[in-house]
C-alpha cells in the first residue's frame, strides 16, 4: 500500500466514525474524539495513550486564557458592570441613534475580542443590547442577525483569536502582529452589520428600555466597571514595554488579576466558587472542542493524513482556493467548530506563505469568514444560542436570511484580504 | 527576576489545580454521560500539569 493510500485510507475511516457518531446523536467534540481513535486503529497504532495524552495537552495554554477570561466576563456581569454600563450609555445617549449604536456595537464586542467565545458575547451582553435595539424599532429577526454577526466577529477579534491561535500555533507562528490585522476588518464590519441591520427603526423608549433590563447595584459606578479593564491593559502594556524587566505573566494571569479586581470592587457579595463552577460548565463544549481537537490533529499526524492534506492543498489550483474560500470556511466551521483551524487553516496558510503572501494577514482574512459558519447547521452553537437569547421563536431559516447580506460582505472582505495580504503586511507592523 | 519567575510558575499550577477541583466538582454533579466523558478527556490535560507529567 502506498503512503498515499494508507493516509487517505486512514482519512476515510476518520471521516466515516465521524458521520457516525453524528448519526448516533454525539455531541461534536466527542464525534471528533471517536474519529481521532477510530483513525488510530486504522492506522495500526491501536489506543496510542501517549499520543492522546500528547495531543490533549495541545491546547492547554488557550483553554486557561478561556475560563480565566470568561470567569472575568461572569464576575463583571454579576456584579452588576455590565448592566450598569448598557443603561449608562442608553441614559447618556438615547438621543443619538448614531452614537447609541456605535456603543451598542463596542460593548458586543468587548467580551469576545478578550475571551475568543463568540458565545460569551451572547451570554455576557448580547441579551442586553437586544433589549435596547429591539426598543429602538430594530424586529427581532434582525436583531438576532446583528448580534449574531458581531458575536462572530467579536472572537476573531484580538487580542484573543481563537482561529488564529489555533493556525498559528500549527504552523509553527508566533501569535505576533495580527492586532490591527484582525482590529480593523472586525470593528468595520460590525459597524457596517449594525448598521446595515440596525438604522432602520423608530425613536427609542427609553422608560419601556430601562424597564427591560437588569437593575444594577446602588453602589456600582464607572470606575468599578473600568478598573478591572485597566488592570488588564497595564499589565499588558507593562510586559510590552519592558520585556525584560518584567516577569512573563501569560494572559491567563492578566485575566485572573481583571477578575479578582472585579471580584473585589464589586458592590453585592459574590459566591466566586459558584461563578467559577458555572463558567466551566458554560465553557464544557468549548474546551472540550479544544481538547479534542488536538487529539484529533494529534492522531492526524501520527497517520500521515495532516501531511496528506497539507500536500493536497499546496498542490490544488491557487485560484480555485481563492475562489472557494468563502464557503469552505465556514462549511468546515461547521462540520469541525475550532477543529476547522489546525485542520485545513495550517495547510492553507502554508500554501499562501510558499506563493509569496502574507501568512499574518491571510489568516487574519481567514479569521474574519470562519466565524459565518457558526450559524449553519450541523453545530450552529452560536447561532442556536443567540435566537434564544434574543427570543426569536420563528423559522431558523429566516434567522439565516436576515444574516445573508453582513454575511456576503464579511466573506468578500476576508476574502479580499488574503488574495491582497501581500499588499497589507504593513498592517502587521502598526 | 527568576525568583519573580518561579512565583509566576507558582500561581500557574495554583491556577491549574483550582481547574481540575471545578471539573471534579461537575463532573460529579453532572448526569449526563457524553458530559461526563467530555470532563474526563478535558481532564487529562490539566492532571498531567498538575502532576507535572507534562
Amino acid at each position: 500500500m502506498s503512503m498515499f493510500t494508507y493516509a487517505g485510507f486512514v482519512l476515510g475511516v476518520m471521516v466515516v466514525v465521524y458521520i457516525v457518531a453524528k448519526v448516533f446523536k454525539l455531541s461534536t467534540e466527542l464525534s471528533m474524539f471517536a474519529a481521532a481513535l477510530g483513525g488510530a486503529l486504522a492506522g495500526g497504532f491501536w489506543i496510542p495513550t501517549r499520543h492522546i495524552a500528547e495531543g490533549a495537552m495541545t491546547y492547554l495554554d488557550i483553554n486557561l486564557i478561556f475560563i480565566t477570561a470568561t470567569l472575568f466576563m461572569n464576575i463583571l456581569k454579576e456584579s452588576g458592570g455590565v448592566a450598569f454600563a448598557v443603561r449608562g450609555i442608553l441614559k447618556r445617549f438615547y438621543r443619538s441613534r448614531t452614537l447609541l449604536v456605535i456603543l451598542l456595537t463596542v460593548l458586543l464586542l468587548l467580551p469576545g475580542a478578550l475571551t475568543g467565545a463568540g458565545s460569551v458575547t451572547v451570554l455576557i451582553t448580547g441579551g442586553m443590547v437586544a433589549v435596547v435595539l429591539e426598543t429602538m424599532g430594530v424586529s427581532r429577526v434582525r436583531t438576532a442577525a446583528i448580534v449574531f454577526i458581531i458575536a462572530g466577529l467579536s472572537a476573531a477579534a484580538p487580542p484573543v483569536s481563537l482561529w488564529a491561535m489555533m493556525t498559528a500555533a500549527g504552523v509553527n507562528m508566533p501569535y505576533v502582529g495580527f492586532f490591527w490585522p484582525l482590529l480593523l476588518p472586525c470593528v468595520l464590519l460590525s459597524l457596517v452589520t449594525i448598521f446595515l441591520l440596525g438604522w432602520k427603526g423608530e425613536r427609542i423608549d427609553l422608560e419601556r428600555a430601562l424597564g427591560e433590563l437588569p437593575q444594577p447595584p446602588d453602589r456600582m459606578g464607572w470606575g468599578k466597571v473600568f478598573l478591572p479593564l485597566i488592570v488588564f491593559g497595564l499589565l499588558i502594556f507593562i510586559g510590552r514595554h519592558w520585556p525584560h524587566d518584567t516577569p512573563v505573566l501569560g494572559l491567563p494571569l492578566m485575566f485572573a488579576c481583571a477578575a479578582g479586581t472585579s471580584f473585589f470592587l464589586s458592590p453585592v457579595k459574590l459566591d466566586f466558587l459558584k461563578i467559577s463552577r458555572e463558567t466551566i460548565k458554560q465553557l464544557l463544549p468549548l474546551i472540550g472542542t479544544l481538547t479534542c481537537v488536538g487529539v484529533l490533529v494529534q492522531i492526524m499526524t501520527l497517520t500521515g493524513v495532516r501531511g496528506l492534506l497539507a500536500v493536497t492543498a499546496v498542490t490544488l489550483p491557487v485560484a480555485l482556493v481563492f475562489a472557494t474560500l468563502f464557503i469552505v470556511l465556514p462549511v468546515s466551521e461547521a462540520v469541525l467548530m475550532w477543529g476547522a483551524a489546525p485542520v485545513l487553516g495550517v495547510p492553507l496558510v502554508l500554501l499562501f506563505n510558499n506563493i509569496g503572501l502574507d501568512p499574518i494577514v491571510a489568516l487574519a482574512g481567514m479569521s474574519v469568514i470562519w466565524p459565518l459558519g457558526d450559524a449553519l447547521p450541523p453545530t450552529a452553537i452560536i447561532g442556536r444560542l443567540t435566537v434564544e437569547v434574543v427570543g426569536f421563536k420563528e423559522k431558523y431559516t429566516q434567522f439565516l436570511k436576515a444574516c445573508i447580506v453582513p454575511g456576503i460582505l464579511i466573506m468578500a472582505v476576508g476574502t479580499l484580504m488574503v488574495i491582497y495580504s501581500s499588499h497589507l503586511t504593513f498592517l502587521t507592523g502598526l | 527576576m527568576t525568583f519573580l519567575q518561579s512565583v509566576v510558575s507558582v500561581l500557574y499550577y495554583l491556577l491549574v489545580a483550582y481547574v481540575v477541583v471545578l471539573l471534579v466538582w461537575n463532573f460529579r454533579r453532572s448526569r449526563k454521560w457524553d458530559e461526563e466523558v467530555l470532563y474526563i478527556i478535558v481532564l487529562i490535560p490539566f492532571l498531567l500539569r498538575l502532576f507535572r507529567l507534562k
